[in-house]
């Protein structure tokens, strides 16, 4: 186990914090189940948090049970354009991409910019083009649409729809994480909001918002109404919170908190802090996320919801 | 009316060669008289650093609208924000072609979409649809920024090793509070020479290139992207500013941090909430300009302040 320090490494992951119907949920608790299993089996082989994290939002994005990669929901024109980034604590590098279209993990290319560019975010036809120049296949778009998001899209266009209820969908997947070497990261994808205009670039791809990892305090990646998100710089604000003495769980509400009475904005998000404390919290109904620390596995959906279970019996009953 | 209005304008933090130095320093002047005039009428800090930005992007000495840098294919790809202290509403663009006020056009994702940031084709298209006139590239080019761009191609320098020599121009902006005790800010640029296609830097992201919050006051950076992007530059000088630093001591430690952390250098200014403001910067230069009180300050140089009067007391 070459490398393997002292700290425990721990993983939070989270499928979206939103509105989870009721024939959603299995498919959602077993996704964000599935993704923390596999970001732990690698922290606890001694990768590190940057691989664990990317390759658990890899396997959420690859899920269609998850707005992000296929699953993602469909912009007015009915087209799938993701956002994506990816952030190391250790030296405060990031990657991101947004409004990508025809790749199955903007995740990966996001990590590519982080170590193959001088830059950090690219958007579009220039991150289309990065793409292709580094051997990102590219897929038709259709592979990443559901019959599902098809369907919430052209229900959408209708005259008699409400805005306001697709606000109330599950947004992002994500994941943070520290490794044996006490190095924290973070990954947040995304699909985006449903009917949202063309060119549309959500919290998700804004470094500070979307998510935030620096090795001296912690890491955060958030989901929810994305703008509300962005106006707050949500994850740089849970972490300044934890700058000045509050536990993750108590960053993440106050946070949370603000957001919803100064500009009116629900969402949630996961923390974990340089010392292995960690929180998954939200102020909608619902978010699935699922965590692994100490070999415990734990997940949840609804507000005040803990399952746990050991790893040994989780990947015992897969 | 209980606040004195302030507005402070900068026109890039970077090694401003010398024959660019009166020019740059005229352009400053110039934007925040503009922008002040909004101010003194009663206007809205929205208004004035959205005034103050479009004297600088229509100003081809600096590097944003006419006047923006080349990118890695021969275009001009622009990014700009503009955001409101009272609701914290903000609108955004990013990587958008041939439009002469960027400024202006992430005021109208502000005001007409329920997004904060458009990017790239979609936000072209949007601009179509709301009759914003697109310019042929040709008349945002300015000779200097083609023959920069060819040399830059002809002797293959990276992108770092233009940041070394800090031989980059980089991004305007403005920070106001008004007669209301509202504060605002805009930045706006054409982000670095032979950049890759589709390179988003600072200026368009909340919190890294701009941040404006009634509670606590308005910043715009300026200065290398992906360092400000990195520790939120924006962002975290109104941290410390809660925390009860004064702008200057806000400013100062985090362009510090920055520094230190992640080896970049850059510039920033700022009002708080109750009108004190300052222009700091760890490059060579910065052009900016500040009025308040009748008085119009302004520098190129680190420690350099150079007063006009321009309003006589009565």
């Amino acid at each position: 186990m070459e490398g393997l320090g002292d700290m425990k490494p721990v993983i939070v992951v989270h499928g979206g914090a939103g509105r989870i119907f009721k024939d959603r949920e299995e498919g959602s608790r077993s996704g964000v189940t599935r993704a923390a299993l596999k970001g732990y089996n690698i922290l606890k082989q001694g990768g590190s948090a940057l691989d664990a994290v990317e390759e658990a939002v890899t396997l959420m994005e690859d899920d269609p049970h998850f707005n992000a990669g296929c699953g993602s929901v469909l912009n007015e024109k009915g087209e799938v354009e993701m956002d994506a980034i990816i952030m190391d604590g250790k030296n405060l590098a990031s990657g991101a991409v947004s409004a990508v279209k025809c790749i199955a993990n903007p995740i990966k290319l996001a990590r590519l910019v982080m170590e193959k560019t001088e830059h950090m975010l690219l958007t579009d036809h220039g991150a289309q083009l990065f793409a292709k120049a580094k051997g990102v296949p590219e897929i038709p778009g259709e592979k990443l649409i559901t019959e599902r998001s098809r369907e919430r899209w052209s229900k959408n266009l209708e005259a008699d729809s409400n805005p306001q209820e697709f606000k109330k969908d599950p947004g992002t997947v994500g994941a943070v994480a520290i490794d044996s070497e006490g190095n924290v990261a973070c990954a947040t994808s995304t699909g985006g909001l449903t009917n949202k205009l063309v060119g549309r670039v959500g919290d998700s791809a804004c470094i500070g918002c979307g998510g935030y990892a620096d090795n001296h305090i912690g890491a955060t990646s958030t989901t929810g109404h994305g703008e509300s998100m962005m106006k707050v710089v949500l994850a740089r604000l849970i972490l300044y919170h934890m700058e000045q003495g509050m536990s993750p769980e108590e960053a993440a509400d106050t946070a949370l908190d603000y957001m919803k009475t100064r500009v009116n904005g629900l969402g949630g998000v996961i923390v974990v802090s340089n010392s292995g404390d960690w929180a998954a919290r939200f102020s909608t109904k619902q978010m699935s996320w699922a965590s692994v620390k100490d070999d415990q596995l734990q997940c949840g959906i609804y507000t005040g919801e803990i399952q746990t279970r050991s790893v040994a019996e989780a990947l015992g009953s897969k | 009316m209980g606040t004195k209005p302030v507005l402070v304008v900068h026109g890039g933090a970077w090694a401003i060669p010398d024959d660019l130095a009166e020019r740059s320093i005229l352009g400053v002047k110039n934007a925040v008289t503009n922008g002040f005039a909004v101010l003194e009428m009663g206007g809205s800090s929205m208004k004035a650093v959205e005034v103050a930005v479009q004297t600088l992007e229509d100003d081809t000495v600096f590097d944003a609208g006419h006047g923006a840098v080349l990118n890695a294919d021969g275009y001009v790809e622009l990014d700009a924000i503009i955001m409101n202290g009272k609701t914290l509403a903000a609108g955004a663009v990013s990587c958008i072609k041939n439009i002469s006020n960027p400024v202006t056009f992430a005021c109208s994702v502000l005001e007409k979409t329920p997004h904060v940031m458009l990017t790239g084709t979609g936000a072209n298209q949007f601009a179509e649809k709301l009759g914003i006139p697109q310019v042929p590239v040709e008349e945002l080019v300015t000779e200097h920024a083609k023959a920069e761009w060819e040399q830059y191609r002809k002797y293959k320098h990276t992108v770092k090793s233009l940041f070394n020599t800090e031989l980059v121009h980089d991004t305007v902006g403005a920070v106001a509070i008004d007669y209301e005790g509202n504060v605002a800010c805009a930045t706006s640029t054409g982000g670095i020479t032979n950049k890759m296609v589709g390179r988003v830097g600072d200026t368009p992201l909340i919190g890294s290139g701009g941040y404006a919050d009634n509670l606590v006051g308005a910043v715009s950076a300026t200065g290398h992207g992906e360092s400000i992007m990195k520790v939120t530059l924006a962002r975290l000088i109104l941290f410390h500013m809660e925390q009860g630093k004064t702008p200057e001591e806000a400013a100062n430690s985090a362009l510090h941090y920055m520094e230190k952390r992640v080896h970049g250098r850059g510039g920033v200014i700022v009002v708080s909430r109750t009108g004190e403001w300052t222009a700091r910067f760890t490059t060579k230069r910065m052009a900016w300009a500040s009025i308040k009180e009748g008085v119009l300050l302004y520098g190129l140089n680190t420690g350099e302040t150079i007063q006009e009067i321009i309003n006589p007391p009565k």
